[in-house]
């Protein structure tokens, strides 16, 4: 168990872990285990400047780019609901290649979900999340901004957790039923429980009066109260002076996180700790074999900051970013959302590149969490594992419908082997892109309407 | 039937087999002699369906097999109930009727779950026979048609008493044996053909014809629930042979609902030779080419071609979006030709890619449809294409269990157990997110681990709050863990908890719970509050549980689930004792009891509260305690602001609504409001006393109605976005939309400066021949609101010393022409005055009852809703109980089984 160490994030905050004796790591596995999951980023990179290689934007991306596999000129357009924000349209067609199906519903399961469905069609293995979702972001007027793992019937997989702590305690905590040690109390409280698992149970069964949504409904419910059950009865307690929870965030959450659209102020520093904080804590999920499908969002499809601070890569000063008196504006329109509103082809972009490259290097630092370690067939879990990254649009304008949603960034990871890395120019439909991945991996569904003629991209293969 | 197409290309119009051509004399003689069996069997669909109600049908037999010993169930309604002959040797069989000579018995094999299921259900029957008994003096009765175990126990049974019809039928208000019966006179039956229905509604009306004509009426009380689910369905004798019937049979039909006396007419009208399978009878609100019309084309239509062909744009003379206009000609061509796709000049330019113009082609798949569409008859579903209905996916309409929301929980607690629980169901229940505009709808309810963390600790909160043996005392007095006393506590305790009677295997459940705790040595007592901590937990507290299988077609609701569903919907609360008693009285499926009901509930305080929520929900308040509005700009803007403007807009919504009954579109123009001291300063009003206070507005032309208030003028922004605002006022009150902007359009706002305000660049963008087909739809709708600033003060000069106005004109939806208005309070006027506004208030009061989007398959039920409503004055009070009477309440969609 040599995870159980303290866990340091960018701005020097220490956690440690409860000792639970259930935490195993993957790599004493004997078998690596199939996981999935989608890393989403808000607003975009650029048509044009995915074209630089690894030299512009994407510099981040580039100690991996052995690892990666960039698709370039993927198509989403089909997302495209006319009428309601582009943003959204792209967000919920990131990972479901569909049309959104509401404010709060894709158009169909995520990539994640079709893989778990096919390889745990009877849930995840006792303790484990069945799907984690987190995220540090801001703008939240629709879920589809935010949340990146989505069912069949396009509802969410799960709740998002936005703070570090609330996804630290998804992950790792203890649930409470009262009764202190009192084994009598804990007998009779399990009987409730079992009692109310009963019914789910019932509902759930061929027996029920639901429909399909309905029941589906409750089959969630019931494997969260299987996993309460776990945690309440039959994890142990911790341990007399373990490390304590981290501390609470800093940042807005909630409704004061989006005042209407207008946008909040955050300086780089605050931003990168929350977020490293959270991806610490992912990572950490992952490596503790507690999770194996969900999504991290790093800033919300269409965000609105106006951000403040130096940014340095590598050694050198990268930019100064003060968004709002750099637009010389405020509200809304000192967000950095703006700089791909202004994007222009034949100018230098600087602002715009120097938030691109920002975003690429925390995705980055994420993925190097899961590279840290090998698994038992040698690979890291990053190699082992199918995470695919991409974003809300091609280039998060408005005023380009060939572009908005065509050319949408991607990048993969080479799930033990499965496809290539270096760049590719794809060239297709994000659903065809999509169901060759899950072809690969070996999973049941696909995605998309059933009557369509799909396409096979062998480009992306091994 | 499947014809066959040799059969389908070969029938003349007398149904007869015409010459075949050389290929099919080839075809051999007994293929032939098939062949006209068929065609005999086979006629069009249009010649019956017109006869027969085929809706609620549930089991049908028309005899039509000549031979063998089955009796098919044709009613294609779920698993067929087919029935089997004893004794075939007693029966004669020709095509189309089965004369039983001797005592036999013609019953199916099963118990008849479908006929159980749906009636038990509904509350309502049909029985139908056209028979000729073989004489008058049979008894017993002798039975025609029954479901039932043996000659005293049974669900129904139509049977013969001498020269009269006897019709038996159990509820919980009869006995086991159907008695006491419903008769029709004497010497009504005799030994000739008669069509015999009875029928009996769910208040408890039932009624008896013979041959079209009512013969006989009474009141059958009770509900269906003690229906014997093991019972057979049978014909010409009882389950136990001892009451055989002789005649013959000619038909005999099933329903789970009342016909109407109309429907009965027709039936006997239609003759005893109407039949069909229940597929073709079944009734259809649409044909296939209808819905397949509003399924596929209308969305393609919206998407591609309303933009520059609707009402207000119709470039080339052409308006697609309305059935009158569609079917136009064009520069002497005619646009869409039914039938003929290739002499349509729609077809022609969107093959060709040429339309739509300067926007992405049609895919090939939606080229596919078109022309699929247009060689079909080019059939066109309702008047006119509403864009907003195709935004969403249809699948938002489906059914999804609701959960309870954080304000519905602590509201059902209340009810129930008299615990307040709200502050700490607030802080630790997860809460719920918005989705679609309101924070109730359906999809979005689901649980994570925190909820159910949140569940049991507040089911133990709520318990430790709790008096139980008090509380168990309304239900049972009686003490100890025996089996009769826990079981008959659990069971009227659950009733109470979980809003409906509980099932035998939910009884036993929770009385495991005690067993367990006498196991353990524990007491009543503390079995009673694990009880209690259990049904707090169930699915059925948490979850508003209803039967959603079916055949597949729109059932109606059971007694309780009505309950549940008015009482949520108009109190945001569980049933109270009175309601719950009306339910099981049968009285909220009468008119004067649902009615009865209904004002009741709406006078009780808790309706107010709801439609708090309601206004709360729809206008997104939360909203303005998250604002940040630019302090150098609004140094005035604070917290407490904020919360004066929320508490402005419920307190209007309040007054406007309830003390004053008046139309809910009186809410875009009551010259009135409530503000606080620090808000009439912030408006600009004379302050009047301290707190909120009401202040009258007649004298302030400017103000007046909700669009004036800051809760909603700080949509807007900081920049009071004439965008921002005219789009709200065209989705939120005229309840239509616009497409994205243009490609290569530069999007950022532009800002004011000295000699150019907002309006002259909104009147820039809709000169523009790029953005002023769809600015036009909106942006003059803000024109009226130009002198409020961002956070809703009132200026004559914007901060560049820029006159501001306040006219303007309104384009509405499916109009052409727009209409002006000189003050925005003729603008609040206007829109109180549209019937589009109203609509688009019934819909987003309708949305929030239902807990989920409304789509097209809704638009006709709630146009129906919205006339209801209109009539009785347009009140929310006249919307609640249009609602609640309405099919979306009183019926739910089943998924087939």
């Amino acid at each position: 168990m040599n995870r159980r160490t303290a866990l340091k994030g960018l701005g020097g905050i220490t956690i440690g872990l409860p000792l639970l004796e259930e935490m195993t790591l993957a790599a004493k596995a004997k078998a690596v285990p199939v996981r999935a999951f989608n890393v989403f980023f808000g607003l975009g990179v650029p048509a044009p400047l995915q074209t630089e290689g690894f030299e512009g934007v994407l510099e981040p991306l580039k100690p991996l780019r052995d690892k990666l596999l960039v698709m370039r000129k993927v198509d989403q357009v089909r997302c495209d609901v006319s009428g309601i924000n582009a943003h959204y349209d792209g967000a919920t067609g990131s990972f479901t290649a569909m049309p959104a199906g509401g404010e709060a519903k894709a158009g169909g399961p995520s990539i994640d979900q079709v893989i778990r469905k096919t390889f745990y069609p009877d849930g995840m293995p006792v303790g484990m999340v069945p799907t984690l979702i987190g995220g540090t972001y801001f703008r939240r007027s629709r879920v589809g901004r935010y949340v990146h793992s989505y069912h069949a019937n396009g509802t969410v997989a799960g709740t998002m957790q936005e703070k570090p702590r609330d996804l630290f305690d998804r992950v790792f905590g203890m649930v409470s039923v009262d009764v202190g040690g009192d084994a009598r109390k804990q007998r009779l409280k399990r009987s409730v429980l079992d009692t109310v698992m009963g019914q789910y149970k019932f509902y759930t069964g061929a027996n029920s009066p639901l429909g399909a949504a309905s029941k589906a409904r409750f089959t969630e419910h019931l494997e969260r109260i299987r996993e309460f059950e776990q945690r309440a009865f039959e994890m142990k307690k911790k341990l007399p002076g373990a490390p304590t929870l981290p501390p609470r965030s800093k940042v807005a959450h909630g409704g004061p996180a989006d005042p209407g659209g207008m946008g909040i102020d955050i300086t780089l520093e605050e931003l990168t700790t929350e977020w490293r904080l959270m991806a610490d804590l992912y990572a950490l999920a992952v490596q503790m074999d507690r999770v194996r499908f969900g999504s991290l969002t790093f800033l919300a499809a269409g965000e609105r900051i106006r951000l403040k601070g130096d940014y340095e890569y590598g050694g050198r000063k990268v930019f100064q970013f003060d968004d709002a008196t750099q637009h010389n504006a405020t509200a809304d329109k000192g967000c950095s959302h703006e700089w791909w509103h202004k994007f222009n082809e034949k100018k230098k972009n600087t602002a715009l590149r120097a938030h691109a490259h920002m975003k690429m290097r925390e995705v980055a630092y994420f993925l190097k969490q899961l590279d840290k370690e090998k698994e038992a067939n040698g690979r890291s879990i990053l190699e082992n594992s199918m995470i695919t990254i991409s974003t809300e649009s091609g280039d998060g304008r408005h005023n380009d419908s060939k572009r908005e949603l065509s050319g949408v960034f991607h990048a993969i990871t080479g799930a033990n082997g499965r496809f290539k890395s270096g760049i590719v120019d794809v060239g297709a439909e994000g659903l065809d892109v999509y169901n060759t991945m899950l072809g690969a991996v070996g999973a049941k569904g696909r995605l998309g309407p059933v009557k369509r003629e799909s396409r096979h991209i062998s480009s992306i293969l091994a | 039937m499947r014809q066959t197409s040799f059969v389908e290309k070969n029938r003349t119009s007398d149904g007869k087999e015409a010459s075949v051509d050389a290929k099919r004399v080839r075809v051999k003689f007994s293929q032939l002699v098939v062949c006209f069996f068929l065609v005999g069997l086979a006629r069009p669909a249009s010649a019956w369906s017109a006869d027969r109600s085929g809706d609620g049908l549930v089991a049908l037999y028309d005899f039509r097999l000549a031979k063998g010993s089955i009796v098919k169930d044709r009613s294609g309604v779920g698993k067929p109930l087919d029935l089997k002959i004893e004794n075939p040797k007693n029966v004669r069989r020709t095509k189309g009727t089965l004369e039983v000579r001797g005592k036999t018995l013609i019953r199916s094999d099963k118990p008849a779950a479908k006929v159980f299921n749906a009636v038990r259900r509904s509350g309502e029957i049909t029985i139908e026979a056209w028979v000729r008994p073989a004489n008058a003096k049979q008894d017993g009765p002798a039975r025609m048609v029954t479901l039932s175990g043996g000659s005293s126990e049974r669900n129904f049974t139509l049977g013969q008493e001498g020269d009269k019809v006897d019709v038996r039928l159990r509820t919980t208000k009869t006995s086991g044996n159907g008695i006491p019966s419903l008769n029709s006179p004497g010497r009504s039956l005799a030994p000739r053909l008669t069509h015999i229905v009875y029928t009996r509604n769910r208040g408890g009306r039932a009624r008896l014809f013979l041959n079209g004509k009512q013969q006989a009426e009474k009141r059958v009380p009770g509900a269906m629930a003690n229906w014997n689910g093991k019972y057979r369905l049978a014909l010409a004798n009882e389950l136990s042979s001892d009451r055989p019937w002789l005649g013959t049979f000619h038909l005999v039909a099933i329903y789970s609902r009342d016909l109407s006396v109309g429907e009965v007419a027709q039936h006997f009208k239609a003759g005893v030779n109407a039949r069909s399978t229940g597929a073709q009878l079944a009734t259809r609100k649409q044909s296939p080419k209808e819905q397949f019309f509003d399924r596929e084309i209308a969305p393609l239509l919206s998407r591609h071609c309303l933009e520059c062909h609707d009402t207000v744009n119709h470039k080339g003379r052409l308006d697609l979006s309305k059935k009158s206009t569609a079917f136009a000609t064009s520069k002497k061509e005619t646009v869409i030709v039914p039938g003929k796709s290739a002499e349509s000049l729609l077809w022609e330019v969107v093959e060709a890619d040429d339309m739509p113009n300067e926007r992405d082609p049609l895919s090939v798949d939606e080229k596919k449809l078109l022309r699929k569409w247009i060689d079909d008859g080019a059939v066109w579903a309702g008047e006119e294409i509403d864009p907003l209905a195709h935004t969403h996916d249809r699948r938002v309409n489906q059914n999804w269990v609701r959960r309870l929301t954080v304000p519905e929980y602590i509201e059902t607690v209340r009810s129930l157990t008299g615990v307040d629980i709200a502050k700490e169901a607030r802080e630790i229940l997860p809460p719920d997110i918005r989705a679609d505009g309101f924070s109730n709808t359906a999809y979005n309810l689901t649980v994570d681990l925190k909820h159910i963390e949140a569940y049991s600790r507040l089911a133990g909160i709520i318990v430790g709050k709790m008096n139980v043996r008090q509380f168990a005392k309304r239900f049972s007095r009686k003490r100890g863990f025996t089996d009769d006393v826990m079981r008959d506590l659990v069971a009227k305790m659950g009733k109470w908890l979980l809003r409906a009677p509980l099932e035998e295997h939910e009884v036993a459940a929770f009385r495991g719970i005690s067993t367990t705790v006498a196991a353990a040595g524990g007491t009543f007592e503390e079995a009673l509050s694990l009880l209690v901590e259990a049904m707090l937990q169930s699915p059925r507290f948490l979850y508003r549980v209803e039967n959603e299988r079916g055949d597949g077609t729109a059932w109606p609701v059971s007694e309780y689930e009505l309950a549940s569903r008015m009482s949520y919907i108009i109190w945001g609360a569980p049933p109270d004792t009175q309601l719950l008693e009306a339910a099981e009285n049968g009285q909220l499926f009468e008119d004067d009891g649902l009615e009865a009901q209904l004002k009741r509930m709406l006078d009780d305080p808790r309706a107010a509260k709801r439609s708090a929520e309601f206004v709360h929900e729809w206008l997104n308040l939360g909203r303005l305690a998250n604002m940040k509005p630019n302090p150098e700009k609004f140094p005035q803007w604070n917290a407490d602001l904020a919360n004066d403007m929320r508490a402005e807009t419920i307190a209007f919504f309040d007054d406007v609504v309830w003390k004053q009954n008046r139309p809910l579109a009186d809410l875009l123009n009551a010259k009135l409001t409530y503000a606080t001291p620090r808000l009439a300063k912030h408006y600009g009003l004379p302050v009047q006393g301290e707190g909120l206070a009401r202040y009258d507005l007649k004298s302030v032309p400017e103000r007046g109605g909700l669009l004036t208030q800051g809760s909603v003028l700080t949509i807007g922004g900081d920049e009071a976005s004439m965008v921002t605002r005219g789009l709200f006022v065209l989705r939120d009150l005229l309840r239509s939309g616009v497409k994205d902007p243009p490609p290569s359009v530069n999007t950022e706002p532009v800002p004011s400066r000295a000699g150019l305000t907002q309006r002259n660049i909104a009147r820039k963008r809709i000169a523009d021949k790029t953005c002023g087909g769809c600015h036009i739809k909106f942006e003059p709708l803000a024109f009226g609101l130009e002198k409020f600033d961002g956070i809703g003060a009132f200026q004559e000069k914007d901060e560049h010393g820029n006159t501001l106005r306040d006219d303007g004109e309104i384009l509405f939806p499916g109009t052409a022409k727009p209409v002006p208005y000189d003050s925005s309070a003729e603008l609040m006027n206007l829109l109180a005055g549209s019937d589009r506004v109203q609509q688009c208030l019934t819909w987003k009061v309708t949305q929030f009852a239902l807990g989920r989007p409304l789509g097209p398959a809704d638009s006709r039920t709630l146009d129906k809703v919205h006339q209801a409503a209109q009539k009785g004055g347009g009140t929310y009070a006249s919307l609640m109980r249009a609602i609640i009477k309405s099919d979306l309440v009183q019926k739910t969609q089943t998924e087939a089984n």
